[in-house]
């Protein structure tokens, strides 16, 4: 109960936080309109094609896009972490009696609610560019791109409380992002690509989100990849949590 | 069982801390062995260079950091044992401050307050009150960011004690502070400890130490060279004649060669044109200057008795001035942990 009500005053504090900052909410929500305006228009000659449904590019796109959002929202919790570091807002925190997992929590849910906000307006501006979603599959790909978010945040909040200085935080993020991103397929599939970068794929973790949303995204449910990629993302988001949980505590239970 | 120990009067008891960091030469060590005993409802200093282990100290008992060896109690409580317990019964103030900038002052104190376990109403209630207490009513409703050094600390502060601590921490809480903004705190400190909370600080000021303090001691190199009330440790050691001469007047070395062969005086020595003598009994060493003065015929401008101050304390420890004092490899081990 006293964690409940931790976490959600702390989370309240974030999202408090963030609105005040219009400019983030506002930056968000740009990048994947201009993907959807400026790059989806060059894959529609794509249709049909190898790996793309006649008349639905969007349909392999954007749930590709919604990955690429998961990714953003989660990895700047680092960023946050860091800057609190600095002016001693984490040090206060752990002096008082508060959960550890729910000072983790407060900036996870503040980061799903940043991602899953703009991800709805995405679905519903794509649709009359020609994304034809199955409600039913939409339904869950927000919550397993929810899942990703949270793993993205946590990962990055433990990285930030670890490498302690934003150049590190930096290298290490962007370091890992286009690995990440590209060997997930999120802007094509890679299902089209050679064996070798397949193979490369099943070792990242975010492949499976993605498989999963397309899939989703399709009206396909019930399939074993939808079931393994939020196997593998409910872990990775597990593990990041205790993760940056272990981090708040490390000084001392 | 019950958690905190029965002997209360006690805001904290440690024996033998020991903390080493890891550093680039190896291990430094930050504690080599600290002893303290606090009595509960006085403002308790802990004066020492930078680098001396005084913030270690501070984390140590505040739960933020673990000791490699020795107990720590903090009101009552052990504080490697028990964290949670002892997180409940402190207050904390850090360097860093630790204000939440994009929140008002007030969101602060309430967040503060409900992660305490205080109720809605109370915590709105109590927040209210320390607005008011420390004078926070002008720019509550703003977001920290805004707020000025002296109306953050005050902020802060106000957080350290929102939840009504037994034993308070502040660690350097006068650092870049104006005067007038630093005597503001001081009174508003003596009047948290007039109504009942352990106060315990750290500084590097001599005269914070001096007059804020109720006891302290004096820390170097990770251990308590000295302890006890500001007077008890400025007695232990002589005053101090200063003898300045009138402008162009001759013959200072042989007034202090002859001074230094009185069996009254302690350490004489020539500082900065003036005659700086020690006098153990400042009664007999007055009268001994004087007669010595009629006798040498020395213009004197001006001759002054200074009580030791707790920089003498701190050189007759450690052989050094606290003013040149510090341990910059300490420091930033501390820093990295």
């Amino acid at each position: 109960m006293t964690f409940l009500l931790q976490t959600a005053l702390l989370s309240r504090r974030r999202l408090l936080e963030t609105l005040r900052q219009p400019v983030w909410v506002f930056m968000g929500l740009s990048v994947p309109l201009l993907y959807l305006a400026l790059f989806a228009p060059l894959l529609t000659s794509l249709a049909g094609g190898p790996g793309f449904p006649a008349g639905g590019v969007l349909d392999v796109f954007v749930p590709g896009i919604l990955a690429l959002m998961a990714f953003g929202a989660g990895m700047g919790a680092g960023w946050i972490v860091i800057s609190e570091l600095d002016t001693g807002v984490i040090e206060r925190l752990r002096v008082t009696p508060a959960s550890r997992l729910a000072l983790v929590l407060g900036t996870v849910v503040r980061d799903v609610v940043t991602f899953a906000v703009p991800a709805v307006m995405v679905v519903v501006v794509a649709l009359p560019f020609g994304f034809h979603p199955r409600w039913g599959g939409v339904a869950l790909l927000v919550p397993l791109m929810a899942l990703l978010t949270a793993a993205c945040s946590a990962g990055s909040a433990a990285l930030g409380i670890t490498l302690q200085q934003i150049g590190s935080l930096a290298a290490v993020v962007t370091g890992l992002q286009l690995p990440l991103t590209l060997l997930s397929g999120v802007l094509l599939p890679l299902s089209l690509g050679p064996g070798w970068l397949q193979g490369l794929g099943h070792a990242n973790p975010m492949y499976y989100a993605v498989e999963a949303a397309r899939q989703l995204a399709a009206g396909t449910l019930g399939t074993g990849t939808v079931a393994l990629g939020f196997g593998v993302t409910a872990a990775a988001a597990l593990l990041a949590v205790w993760w940056a949980t272990r981090c708040y505590r490390r000084a001392m239970a | 069982m019950p958690v905190a120990e029965p002997a209360r009067a006690c805001a904290v008891r440690a024996t033998a801390l020991r903390k080493a960091f890891p550093s680039k030469g190896g291990r430094v060590e930050a504690l080599r062995g600290v002893d303290l005993s606090i009595a509960a409802g006085q403002i308790y200093g802990f004066l020492g260079p930078n680098g001396a282990g005084k913030t270690t100290t501070l984390r140590i008992l505040t739960t933020l950091l673990a000791a490699d060896s020795g107990e720590a109690f903090v009101a009552g409580v052990d504080v490697r044992r028990h964290p949670g317990e002892v997180r409940r019964r402190i207050g904390y103030v850090g360097q860093l401050g630790g204000a939440d900038l994009e929140a008002t002052g007030r969101e602060n104190l309430v967040l503060q307050g409900r992660l305490y376990g205080m109720g809605a109403a109370e915590t709105g209630r109590r927040a209210g009150e320390l607005i008011e207490l420390l004078d926070l009513g002008g720019f509550s409703h703003r977001i920290a960011r805004s707020y000025s050094g002296g109306q953050r600390r005050r902020l802060e502060v106000a957080l350290g004690i929102m939840h009504r601590p037994a034993v308070l921490f502040l660690d350097e809480p006068t650092l870049g502070l104006d005067p007038q903004n630093r005597a503001h705190l001081w009174e508003q400190l003596r009047g948290l400890r007039d109504a009942g909370t352990s106060i315990l600080l750290t500084t590097h000021y001599l005269d914070e130490a001096d007059q804020l303090s109720d006891r302290l001691a004096i820390i170097d190199h990770g251990r308590v060279v000295a302890e006890g009330t500001p007077r008890e440790l400025k007695q232990r050691y002589p005053a101090e004649v200063t003898i300045t001469p009138k402008p162009g007047a001759a013959e200072l070395d042989s007034l202090a060669s002859s001074l230094q062969g009185d069996p009254l005086m302690g350490a004489v020595r020539i500082d900065a044109g003036a005659i700086r003598a020690r006098v153990p009994d400042p009664t007999a060493g007055l009268a001994a200057v004087f007669d010595r003065l009629r006798a040498g015929g020395v213009g004197v401008l001006r001759v002054s008795l200074q009580e030791p101050s707790l920089d003498d304390v701190f050189l007759h420890e450690t052989g050094r001035s606290l003013r040149d004092a510090g341990d910059p490899i300490v420091e930033e081990a501390e820093a990295a942990s």
